[in-house]
């Protein structure tokens, strides 16, 4: 039964190059399709979700029935069976999105694209070997670069060359840093290099897990490989802006959690934690000073985003289970919020042609409910308490205090405290300023983001389920003998 | 320690270099290709045992005859997806020529902030 799993990855696949004989056949037709296969899509999940849940075992998916380390497997555990549905969910709403935001041909090609990036970013979540990682991780980057230039202006054309170029430099990374941990185990699964990890040799350890956090942190936006993402953020369609910031990077991430965990048993390896607190630190530092002084709304929450997803990776990097379960729940939320804003902002640039600030002026009179989906995002991103981002916010500044790192505290604060300032202006701007004739909004539209928003309040107000969720995930990346202890691998032994 | 590490890391830093330095778009995509070459052929010594032969099985070669036949796998895939970054990239600078008419990457220059 469990096997039915592997249709997350079959899917999606087998769907996206039917799209060309279904264009063919009725033009009109692709993006119903494209709405109807992410819909299948969440229905797998959830399914996937509720066994992984109720019975507390990973599914774990062998190709052609060879054992992992020979064969490779599919480990789709508590954290996987979550953000899979997570990414099926987004991917649903975006699409539903995408027929209203996204008229500019080949539409064909756009949907395409789009269940590539869907099936990319699940199979970076799901995997369970360090190369088939790389190739999700490319199929992922391939599709996101694609789908950057859609719009076909010379903006796009330029943030899609930048996301080029430092893609293909953090691949390059990718693979030597492969090469180097297959060079020193012999194998590429990734609960065998986790039960050989105290053998491997400390400088290849370190100079390996290095080079792959710096191949993963292209896709995961970490300080100095993330130049492109404003420039993409701005210029891509909008659905798959919210795509990017909702779960994409949130792949890269666990991607980084996961090699780094699995290698906890080799020497050295507090340093690379260290590494990678330094990059999330500065990371927060960088997006949140340039985010302050942005005029564009959908670059400015570009930036929010960069800087969110550096307290993330602090969140990874303090070592203990309290922090990863911590950093899980700010990815889930901020993924719950950035759909929900980037939706909105898109939403509101396609009505009334940008996203300039200006735009903004009087939007409370002239879209009412998009204007108040932002605000309950923007006071959610600030951290007001009975909203969700409170919560994991909370967590993240308990377990950094239990971790010893008392400056991860004032980090977390203060960066509150700038986004505060540009948040509220933007709320300002829209409630305050203006005057204009009504827009009448598109009822599906308000729904979906009336859906977000009591999702958000939801989990404001009742955050003890959702956190027993959220550290069984967290656990999922931060017990590497239960990892190892889950996954059969064949007749080996270190 | 085999030289063909030693090599194939100076292409890699060549190919860096290339792409940090050049104003050209096409130089700096020559770069990254040259780069990717470098990676592809360290992975390749990584699994390269000298006076062993390719991990073919045919008359008089065995497994402990072969050298290791992973790393050669991996490569062609890493090959493969080179080949489409690299397609993908080419036609995006198409587009950027025909809307900028320029190569130069300090003149396409239009997103700041």
């Amino acid at each position: 039964m469990s096997q039915y799993a592997s249709l997350l990855i079959a899917l999606p696949l087998f769907s996206a190059f039917f799209i060309p004989i279904l264009k063919r056949i009725s033009k009109n037709a692709v993006m119903p399709f494209l709405a109807l296969v992410t819909l299948i899509q969440t229905g797998i999940a959830a399914w996937v979700f509720s066994e992984v849940y109720s019975t507390g075992k990973p599914i774990i998916i062998m190709t052609g029935g060879f054992k992992p380390p020979v064969g490779i497997n599919l480990y789709i555990g508590h954290f996987a069976a979550l953000f899979v549905l997570v990414i099926a969910v987004a991917s649903f709403l975006m699409a539903i999105f995408s027929v209203k935001s996204v008229s500019v041909e080949p539409k064909d090609k756009y949907a395409m694209l789009f269940l590539l990036l869907m099936l990319g970013a699940t199979g970076m979540i799901s995997t369970g070997d360090l190369f088939n990682l790389f190739v999700f991780m490319e199929i992922t980057a391939i599709s996101a670069y694609a789908l950057t230039a859609y719009n076909k202006t010379g903006e796009a054309s330029e943030a899609a060359l930048k996301y080029i170029v430092l893609g293909g430099v953090g691949s390059s990374f990718f693979l030597v840093g492969i090469a180097l941990i297959y060079g020193s185990l012999g194998t590429l699964n990734m609960a065998h290099i986790a039960q050989l990890a105290n053998l491997i040799n400390p400088i290849a350890a370190k100079v390996g897990l290095a080079l792959l956090i710096f191949g993963l942190a292209v896709e995961a936006e970490q300080f100095p490989l993330n130049a492109w993402a404003p420039d993409a953020y701005q210029e891509a369609p909008h659905p798959v802006t919210a795509m990017f910031s909702a779960f994409v990077v949130k792949a890269s991430l666990y991607a980084i959690g996961r090699v780094v965990y699995i290698l906890s048993a080799a020497e050295g390896w507090s340093s690379i934690l260290r590494l990678l607190i330094i990059l999330g630190t500065l990371t927060v530092i960088v997006g949140e000073m340039s985010a302050l002084r942005q005029s564009n709304v959908k670059r400015m929450f570009a930036y929010s985003s960069i800087a969110q997803v550096g307290l993330i990776a602090v969140g990874l990097a303090l070592g203990t289970a309290s922090g990863v379960s911590a950093s899980v729940f700010h990815m889930f939320n901020h993924a719950i919020v950035k759909a929900l804003m980037f939706l909105a902002v898109g939403y509101v640039a396609v009505e009334l042609g940008g996203a300039e600030m200006d735009k903004f002026e009087g939007l409370g009179k002239r879209m009412p409910v998009t204007a108040f989906a932002i605000t309950i995002g923007a006071i959610s991103i600030i951290g007001i308490p009975l909203f969700n981002i409170f919560w994991s916010k909370m967590q993240l500044i308990l377990a950094a205090l239990n971790a010893r790192y008392t400056w991860v505290v004032a980090l977390i604060l203060g960066a509150s405290l700038v986004e505060a300032t540009y948040y509220i202006r933007l709320i300002h701007t829209i409630w305050f300023k203006g005057e204009g004739e009504k827009v009448k909004e598109n009822s599906v539209l308000a729904l979906v983001m009336l859906l977000l928003v009591a999702l958000i309040m939801l989990i404001g107000i009742y955050p003890e389920p959702f956190w027993n969720v959220m550290q069984k995930a967290g656990s999922d990346i931060f017990n590497v003998a239960q990892y190892v202890k889950n996954v059969p691998l064949m007749g080996v032994s270190p | 320690m085999n030289p063909y590490y030693f090599a194939s890391i100076a292409l890699i830093l060549i190919g860096f270099y290339a792409v940090l330095v050049k104003r050209n778009v096409l130089k700096m995509l020559v770069g990254l290709s040259i780069m990717e070459t470098g990676v592809n052929l360290l992975l390749i010594s990584v699994g390269y045992v000298s006076g062993k032969s390719a991990p073919i099985l045919s008359e008089g070669i065995t497994p402990d005859k072969a050298v290791d036949p992973i790393p050669q796998a991996l490569v062609l895939t890493a090959i493969v997806i080179g080949v489409a970054t690299t397609a993908m990239a080419l036609s995006v600078v198409i587009n950027l020529y025909e809307k900028y008419k320029t190569l130069n990457v300090e003149e396409i220059r239009r997103l700041r902030g």
